[in-house]
């Protein structure tokens, strides 16, 4: 140690210091230009020179490259050098007049203009750069020259074969004399670009060292191997001087780890289409031409734009954007992509109705497409909202081309309207509808494994095993099963799970690990011994908030016995000597400052838990994401807020109790409400996992709907895998079918749940511990086109019973007509019914099929073919089917004429009407819910306006209900095919057995409790709770007969009947109002 | 005179708008340092009490959003 005087203190540094480095340590600020962390200094901006006073006479020194000893004076605040340090400036300015950091600097000592003369360099020679480039292993640039002469420069002026390009000493340049361009035009010849960040989709660049995005999970920066320096030369390594844990390691190598595993699930995911190829979008030339996905980030607040709506090329804000569909999809003339992306159409509406909402002023959004396919649960509803209340333009046409318009960013585009004219028009913006597909490295991992690959390089599955390849064992989810949106990839990843759980139910648990529990120390009536730990986390927090002070500080406050500040108080050495100091401070409470409860909770009551605490013993106070984050230029201030924060979590810590998790047993058998395919599915999928399962139908036989389809999009007979299936569900053992059968009754809760289920009169009751509802959907009974008027007009279903029954009648027939949305898409049912458009092709085929010369026509109004199933629509249309589309304001119409029926369509090429002689019509009807709400009462569960049922979220949690214990799958979720029930039917056993696998489940703490003595029994919280939470004790009960009671099993936590309460009978622990109101009354100092 | 600052108390549901907090945060959007957040684990969960007692305590302005 040395030890020396800073400007009359005291102050200690290490051997072979510098003063710089030493005065940093003490926050004594000196200013310096050349100076970097990471480099050996040099001392050649003289900005740094400070007075060292030797014991006899004073001298000035460079503090960044002059070593400290013992018993040296030094002043960096006199006014010597001051005037020194002036001059300096003065002289740097003079020569770089036009460079902030200067004006700056000049600015601070009072220079208003510099005596010397003006020159106009904007280098100061303090050779950062140069440093820089040798750290990075290139020395490719130097000083060069002598006195005047001298500059930053490659040998002999010429641009360098050695220079690679990498930006370094750009980097830290302080005056911006080397910039990007200045490298591509004078030092490299290499091409000096940004690296692109993935995430932004190539519209920002990166770092070698990069998190690929603020939620990334984890969130922990890697090192790009591939561009950083030091993977190339040996040299940099900077990041490592910076890190203040020692965490990276250069040195670490590709490990090839082997796991031993039952089953695999692929989840690769899709790349979307490069749409570079498309000359005539222009999209590889033009900045203003971009994917959806750019557009995306363009919208992002975190994107490159911070979120403003504005072009790539001018930054100027759009007033038109056109959106073109079908790019890279549906497509077999400029790229080989025959098939719908599925999810494409839905985007573009919703970025065209967030871009309306982005911009403050009238922003035209035109979506040129060729089908609008919005057949998800909902997506009608929107589209009809886009279109009518955000008056997003829908132009059904597949533009021509792009052209520039010369001498403004603007694009001007060329379309054939509906009506057949040519048409222009000039866009600001254009935005390419992208198509998924599968990238090159996910078919060579599909060649690895062996498993084989749809036409369009999708995983092979069967209609009946949706999420199994051709290779027993490995399943799929995901868009490389095929296009699909987020709620139809979360429910195949459920079925995925449940596939591989099905196989592999016997070795459950077999891997797991017991954790010790710690015995809880008993704390009541103890005077709180609160804990403070002050989180820096790197520079996060303590790069803004003054950490040591707002420690010190907590230490001030009451009850606080212990206060510490740590670098990372979730890193693990932290979180073992937190719990040790808890031990050996015999803490009862612990606030840790840091990052947000929302990520960090559970870890630090972990930390709690393993040194024997209650975990809500404890409260967690954001000074970063919701502090030094978001005020970084008001240090001094962040600091106050963090000081509050913190006085207002002591607060309140030192009112939280100790609180249980009621455990709970939960009843291994499930009940599946349905006996269609999606509830066959469902049991058979948890009586493989091992569980009893309660079938029950209200029909006389098992197989709901499916036993009127014919075959599926891919071929397969419907009924030959329907009766291997009810074989299946029969045999099995664990799976007891109850047909005949209606629910009566439904007691209970997650876990344990009591349902009384009548069949022919007698009742029986059920235990269950979880509830699959698939109840189905049924047939739409037209009103419409004659139906009912004549045999020969039918519904889809009784063309598929003439089909199953081999009807001979059929191949004779010489004309037939689909008319399809009868029912859907109407005002009173704004939905789509998604499988009819697949189904009715289908069955045209299979006509054509039967007599390629009868002549079949299909009545549309957007064929919605969805995924791969699009290639059916292009054979109907190579099989000669005629494709007609008409408009809901002008249905076709049908008449019964002397036995005869004719159907008049306005045929939407030609503009006129057509009048077809037809001897079948079959009408697409809508599947329409059974709004079962005796069922959704029993359960607690809601329908939609439709009459379906709401699942939990709408993306994310497709199978299952808000109410815990409760799933759903197939039709009574919304209309689908049969392979997505079976998915979804899969899905919610999944589900359900990540409740029934655990045997018993822990409640929160955070639970509302009833004071009873003090309720009144105005029942407001039995009616006001959407968890159905409280209830009122019997009438006949010994202790408080009618007062309210909360099952902590439903409650939520939300506190809805706390604030409702009119007595304050009721108590939300761990959010009490007492709780509330010291964090109020510690608002300020005072208080 | 000092420019007058006001004091804004926020409460905020757990489950959207403190997590909305907590990305603008991560998003290292900027904005002044006037507010005190207390999460809630809903708005369901917040009094009229809270609010009233928040301003007497000398917030300028209570904010509850969820």
């Amino acid at each position: 140690m040395v030890t020396f005087k800073l400007n009359g203190k005291t102050v200690q540094g290490e051997e072979g210091q510098y003063i710089l480095q030493v005065a940093e340590k003490y926050g004594v600020e000196i200013p310096t230009l050349c100076h970097h962390k990471a480099l050996e200094p040099a001392g050649m901006c003289r900005l740094c020179t400070v007075e060292l006073f030797d014991g006899r006479r004073s001298r000035f020194v460079t503090a960044c490259n002059y070593p400290i000893w013992d018993g040296m004076e030094i002043n960096t605040d006199s006014e010597a050098v001051h005037q020194g340090r002036k001059l300096i400036i003065e002289l740097l300015l003079a020569r770089c007049p036009n460079v902030p950091v200067l004006q700056k600097l000049a600015a601070k000592y009072g220079i208003q203009e510099p005596r010397f003369k003006k020159e106009e360099d904007d280098c100061i020679l303090c050779g950062l750069c140069t440093r820089m480039c040798e750290k990075m292993g290139n020395s490719a640039i130097s000083l060069t020259g002598r006195g005047v002469e001298m500059s930053v420069d490659t040998p002999f002026h010429v641009q360098s074969d050695i220079c690679m390009a990498c930006g370094a000493c750009a980097s830290v340049c302080p005056t911006g004399h080397i910039t990007l361009e200045k490298i591509a035009r004078e030092i490299t010849k290499k091409k000096a670009t940004l690296i692109p960040s993935e995430y932004d989709m190539g519209l920002k660049g990166r770092k070698p060292v990069y998190v690929p995005y603020a939620q990334a999970v984890p969130n922990t920066p890697a090192i790009d191997r591939d561009v950083c320096m030091h993977f190339k030369t040996g040299g940099c390594k900077v990041c490592t001087e910076f890190c203040g844990v020692n965490a990276i390691d250069h040195s670490m190598k590709d490990e090839i780890i082997e796991l031993e595993v039952g089953a695999i699930i692929l989840a690769p995911g899709f790349q979307p289409f490069d749409p570079s190829r498309f000359d005539n979008y222009d999209y590889a030339n033009h900045p203003n031409v971009i994917t959806a996905m750019e557009f995306e980030r363009v919208l992002s607040a975190s994107g490159p734009t911070g979120g403003h709506l504005v072009r790539i090329s001018d930054h100027k804000e759009p007033k038109k954007i056109a959106w073109f569909q079908c790019v890279g999809s549906r497509d077999t003339n400029k790229c080989d992509n025959a098939y719908c992306s599925s999810v494409c159409c839905m985007y573009a509406i919703k970025e065209a109705v967030i871009a309306k909402e982005h911009a403050e002023y009238d922003l035209d959004c035109a979506v040129f497409y060729m089908d609008m396919r919005t057949h998800g649960k909902d997506f009608e509803r929107f589209y009809n909202r886009a279109k009518d209340d955000h008056g997003i333009r829908f132009l059904r046409s597949r533009v021509h081309s792009v052209t520039p318009i010369s001498g403004s960013d603007d694009l001007e585009i060329r379309y054939v309207s509906e009506s057949g004219e040519a048409k222009t028009e000039i866009f600001d913006m254009i935005v390419l509808s992208v198509g998924l597909e599968t990238p090159p490295e996910t078919i060579a991992l599909a060649n690895k494994l062996g498993i084989a690959l749809t036409p369009g390089n999708f995983a092979r599955t069967t209609t009946f095993q949706p999420v199994a390849t051709s290779k027993e064992g490995i399943f799929v989810c995901g868009a490389f099963q095929g296009p699909r949106d987020i709620p139809q990839a979360v429910v195949d990843s459920s079925a995925a799970s449940a596939s591989a759980g099905e196989m592999l139910s016997s070795a459950r648990n077999t891997e797991t690990k017991e954790k010790e529990v710690i015995p809880e120390t008993n704390v009541a009536g103890d005077r709180p011994r609160i804990g403070v730990f002050v989180c820096k986390c790197g520079i996060n927090i303590a790069g803004v908030v003054n950490v040591p002070q707002v420690r010190d500080y907590a230490a001030t406050l009451p009850y606080v016995e212990y206060v510490s500040d740590n670098l990372y108080s979730c890193s693990q050495d932290t979180q073992d000597s937190m719990a040790d100091i808890i031990k050996s401070k015999n803490l009862n409470r612990v606030v840790v400052a840091a990052c947000t409860p929302k990520t960090h909770e559970p870890l630090f009551q972990e930390t709690l838990l393993n040194a024997g605490l209650n975990k809500y013993l404890f409260e967690m106070v954001n000074i970063r994401n919701q502090d030094s984050w978001v005020h970084k230029n008001n240090p001094a201030l962040a600091t106050e807020k963090a000081k509050d924060l913190v006085r207002m979590g002591v607060s309140k810590v030192a009112l939280m109790q100790p609180l249980k998790e009621a455990e709970l047993q939960v009843n291994q058998t499930g009940l599946v409400i349905g006996g269609g395919i999606s509830g066959m599915i469902s049991a058979r999928s948890l009586a493989n996992q091992g569980y009893e399962t309660h079938l029950v139908e209200r029909d006389s036989k098992l197989g709901g709907q499916a036993l009127n389809l014919y075959r599926t999009a891919k071929g397969e007979d419907v009924q030959k895998e329907l009766a291997i299936l009810i074989e299946d569900v029969t045999k099995n053992d664990k799976i007891h079918v109850h047909l005949n059968t209606t629910l009566s009754s439904v007691e209970g809760f997650v876990g344990n749940f009591k349902t009384n289920i009548s069949s022919n009169g007698e009742s029986q009751s059920i235990e269950h511990g979880i509830a699959v509802v698939a109840t189905g959907a049924t047939s739409l009974v037209p009103t419409e086109y004659g139906y009912g008027k004549d045999k020969r007009i039918l519904t889809s279903l009784e063309l598929d019973r003439k089909l199953i029954e081999k009807d001979t009648a059929l191949k004779d027939i010489e004309s037939a007509v689909f008319i399809q949305c009868v029912g859907s898409r109407e005002p009173e049912r704004p939905y789509c019914s998604r499988v009819c458009c697949t189904h009715s092709i289908d069955n045209a085929l299979e006509l054509k099929k039967l007599n390629p010369d009868m002549n079949v026509y299909v009545l549309y109004r957007d064929i919605r073919t969805y995924g791969e199933r699009e290639y059916l629509y292009m054979e109907a249309r190579e099989a000669g089917v005629i494709f007609i589309r008409y408009s809901l304001g002008k249905k076709p119409v049908v008449e019964l004429t002397d036995g005869k029926i004719f159907i008049t369509v306005t045929d939407h090429v030609l503009g006129i009407p057509l009048r077809i002689e037809t001897d079948l019509i079959t009408l697409a009807s809508a599947i329409v819910p059974y709004r079962d709400e005796k069922l959704a009462q029993f359960f607690k569960v809601p329908l939609n306006d439709d009459g379906m049922f709401v699942e939990k979220h709408a993306k994310l949690g497709p199978s299952e209900f808000a109410t815990d214990g409760v799933f759903l799958c197939g039709l009574a979720h919304y209309p689908k095919p049969i392979e997505e029930s079976i998915a979804q039917g899969q899905a919610a056993a999944s589900r359900a057995v990540t409740l029934l696998s655990r045997k018993t489940i822990h409640t929160s703490g955070t639970v509302a409790k009833v004071d009873p003595a003090i309720c009144s029994s105005c029942g407001v919280c039995v009616s006001i709770c959407p968890y159905s939470a409280p209830s009122f004790i019997d009438a006949s009960a010994r202790m408080f007969p009618g007062k309210a009671q909360i099952n902590a099993v439903l409650c939520k936590g939300c506190g809805l009947c706390v604030a409702s309460c009119r007595s304050g009978a009721l108590h939300l622990q761990g959010f009490d109002n007492d709780q509330i109101f010291s964090q109020i009354f510690a608002l300020s100092e005072a208080g | 005179m000092s420019e007058w600052e006001p004091k804004i108390v926020s409460f905020l549901c757990n489950w959207c708008s403190y997590g909305a907090a907590d990305l603008t945060g991560v998003s290292r959007m900027q904005y002044p340092p006037n507010i005190r957040v207390v999460r809630i684990p809903c708005t369901g969960r917040m009094s009229p009490k809270f609010a009233l007692a928040a301003l007497r305590e000398g917030a300028d302005a209570v904010w509850v959003s969820g």
